[in-house]
């Protein structure tokens, strides 16, 4: 007789029973096994970004941080592409996990993912712009994710606008009605997420060579033992116009439109948002830039960082040093800059 | 995931009450309405494709020339509808209908076997329950009409059916989210993998993941299947287990395995020994062979990938045939070849060999040629 073949009727009803009876015991357990596991995942002292750039982190760490307006210390964020994430990096050798330890009291979150353009930072920024302080946002075009619509809370203007694909409105409303009647239902993406940090599939995936002691194949890693100390320092260039004089939307691009946008929205939060644009060829701002930082001093700011070709490889990611010579840079100015910035 | 959708889970809930509630001989209704609702929801205009389908279905029974145009209608739909879905077709937005590579050869099924007079009695809301049965509609497992009609006719209400099919249902999410996804990860390293070991641990997490994804899928179906009392059949036994091709095919895909030994090879055997072959049995068993598997890669999809994969089977079921019929019985009868070394052995190569096939249905065949190249050592 096989497991799944049970024996009688009658003890088949027990087991049913016994299975729903375990659920409802469980339930109430859930809450807090979840906020500890959250507590500990984001307000801990694990550096934080979504691994292997999976974006099954983003919905859980959204709704967490909506939840809990205030942490325990100053919240900063990244958005950005694979250059903020770390590629090949470790995540505590990261740009953004570099600044967390740049800046004490501060709590980093890494919530850049290969690929990501602004419109992606735009929403999310949206989402959880009460529940933040500071956020550094990568200059990349103006697309977002097409699943940010069924990860995070949007409004229908930003769906259309981005083209999002949302997730079907009964599905969805049975999905929250079940989640708040079975709280292990409503909360398993979030669980999974404050346990490993991703999704357990991806957590499995990354963990296959501790778990099968086998080797990944030809993907390399920068090693940190040989890779030397560069002389050259990163430059952290932010222009302001004497005269601040507002543009005329209408001529700029979409791309430069949507800066201003983010710039409008975090202002009118009082909070600080940094847009970050990477130069390596040398080549001095454009006059906009300093345009806009007089417009929008001290709560928005688009600095330019001129990156030495010694603290990037592949011609684009920056390594290890380069990604905490940044951070320290970022971090100097920002101490500067956050003086400009009212009291709270 | 369809299964995992609240809709589906509240569908079937409902759908599972109003069969135990309804009278025993209003089941088929009961299961046409539950399974044209779901087929709306999640295929919306294709509905009346199938509708169209099943109701012609219906008139195979009339007259036998009848059966062979209708079964020629329900392959020209099938085919439509696989070109439309090719890479650079102009389809006009055409997806293949929800099921329909299933629902084509269970309804074939029916029109052949109308054909050959076994099948008189087709009651026209068992027909409609038999196609829309929404458990199987999604990926198989593959039913033959009378066995489906038995099943519905004689289900019980039970906790040990319901107990069983939830644990089968586990099983099946078990496999799909853990198992499957867990190795898809891992094949999605193929756009950059380069070294050999890099390839073939792709190659064989690819492997991995088809036989856990698709047996999920099954093990689902059953287990829905079983909370209302009705035994589908089986469409995996370990296929990873089999120590030869014939034996991979008796283990895989078992209901599409039956369908085509039915209605492809069996009858394109006896058809080629009714001709000047007939002495040279070996050439008969590799016609049908390749033709039967040029058809299950065809019916996986009109690509030369697929179609060289059926091929590929084609030809290892016939060099088996043929090793296996030419085998000294100083060789088949010895203890050595019935060892349980030598069955591992065998497995091992099994797998190596199906494996090995699995390139052609994983990627495009200018992909699948890079990758065997290096596979093999030949570089990219």
């Amino acid at each position: 007789m096989s497991l799944l073949e049970p024996p009688t009727n009658r003890s088949a009803f027990r087991r049913l029973a016994f299975m729903i009876l375990w659920l409802i015991v469980l339930d109430p357990f859930v809450p807090p096994i979840l906020h500890r596991l959250e507590t500990w995942r984001y307000e801990g002292g694990t550096a934080f970004r979504f691994e292997n750039s999976d974006l099954f982190g983003l919905g859980p760490l959204v709704s967490y941080l909506r939840e809990h307006p205030r942490g325990e210390r100053r919240r900063v964020v990244f958005f950005g592409n694979s250059l903020i994430f770390g590629y090949l990096l470790d995540v505590a050798d990261a740009l953004p996990a570099q600044y967390e330890k740049q800046v004490p009291g501060t709590r980093v979150f890494n919530m850049a993912i290969n690929g990501q353009e602004t419109g992606t930072s735009y929403l999310v920024e949206k989402a959880i712009i009460d529940s933040v302080d500071v956020i550094f946002v990568q200059e990349i075009s103006r697309k977002a994710n097409p699943m940010l619509g069924s990860l995070i809370p949007v409004t229908s203007d930003d769906a259309r606008a981005f083209g999002l694909q949302m997730p079907d409105p009964a599905e969805h409303r049975m999905k929250e009605w079940l989640g708040r009647v079975w709280r292990l239902y409503g909360s398993n993406e979030r669980l999974q997420a404050a346990l490993f940090g991703t999704s357990t599939r991806q957590y499995l995936y990354l963990n296959k060579r501790v778990i099968l002691k086998t080797l990944l194949g030809s993907r390399t890693r920068i090693d940190k033992a040989s890779a030397p100390e560069p002389r050259e320092r990163p430059v952290v260039l932010a222009p302001r116009a004497p005269v601040a004089i507002a543009r005329d939307r209408r001529t700029m691009s979409k791309d430069e439109q949507l800066v201003y946008a983010l710039a409008d929205f975090t202002r009118a939060h009082r909070k600080r948002i940094v847009f970050l644009n990477f130069e390596y060829l040398g080549q001095q701002p454009r006059p906009e830039i300093a345009q806009f930082n007089a417009e929008y001093a001290p709560f928005a700011e688009r600095v330019v960082v001129m990156v030495p070709p010694t603290l990037i490889f592949d011609e684009q990611h920056l390594h290890e040093h380069g990604c905490r010579l940044v951070a320290a840079a970022l971090a100097k100015h920002e101490l500067e800059a956050e003086k400009e910035l009212p009291r709270r | 995931m369809i299964f995992t959708d609240l809709r589906f889970v509240l569908l079937f809930v409902l759908g599972w009450g109003a069969f135990f509630a309804f009278p025993r001989r209003w089941r088929s209704a009961v299961l046409t309405f539950w399974g044209m609702l779901f087929y709306a929801l999640y295929a919306g205009w294709a509905l009346l494709v199938v509708i169209a389908l099943v109701a012609l279905t219906l008139t195979s029974g009339w007259r036998r020339f009848l059966a062979c145009i209708v079964g020629a209608v329900i392959v020209g739909v099938l085919a439509y509808f696989k070109i439309a879905e090719l890479p650079g077709v102009e389809s006009r937005s055409l997806i293949v209908p929800l099921g329909l590579s299933y629902l084509s050869f269970e309804l074939l099924h029916v029109c052949i076997e109308r054909f050959r007079g076994r099948l008189r009695e087709v009651g026209w809301l068992d027909l409609f329950a038999f196609a829309f049965f929404a458990p199987a509609r999604i990926a198989g497992p593959i039913k033959r009409f009378p066995q489906f009609v038995d099943e519905v006719r004689n289900a019980e209400m039970s906790a040990s059916n319901v107990y069983a099919g939830a644990l089968r249902i586990l099983l099946g999410l078990v496999k799909k989210f853990i198992l499957a996804d867990t190795f898809a990860l891992t094949v999605t390293e193929r756009t950059y993998a380069a070294s050999m070991a890099h390839v073939w641990i792709i190659v064989i997490a690819y492997s991995l993941e088809i036989y856990f994804d698709f047996s999920a899928y099954s093990d689902i179906a059953i287990g829905l299947a079983r909370m209302l009392g009705i035994a589908l059949p089986e469409n995996f036994r370990n296929p990873y287990s089999a120590a030869n091709i014939r034996e991979f095919w008796e283990r895989w895909h078992i209901t599409l395995s039956q369908w085509v030994r039915d209605y492809v090879f069996s009858p394109a055997g006896r058809a080629l020994f009714r001709t000047p072959l007939r002495p040279w049995p070996f050439v008969i068993a590799a016609i049908s062979y390749l033709v039967t598997f040029a058809i299950v890669g065809a019916w996986h999809g009109l690509t030369i990938g697929f179609i060289l994969w059926g091929l590929y089977h084609g030809v290892l079921l016939t060099l088996y045939h043929g090793v296996r019929t030419k085998m000294p019985p100083a060789v088949s009868d010895h203890p050595w070849y019935r060892s349980r070394v030598t069955r591992v052995l065998a497995t091992g190569v099994t797998f190596f060999f199906v494996t090995l096939g699995w390139v052609l249905f994983m990627v495009p065949i200018a992909d699948a040629k890079r990758m065997l190249g290096i596979m093999f050592g030949a570089g990219s």
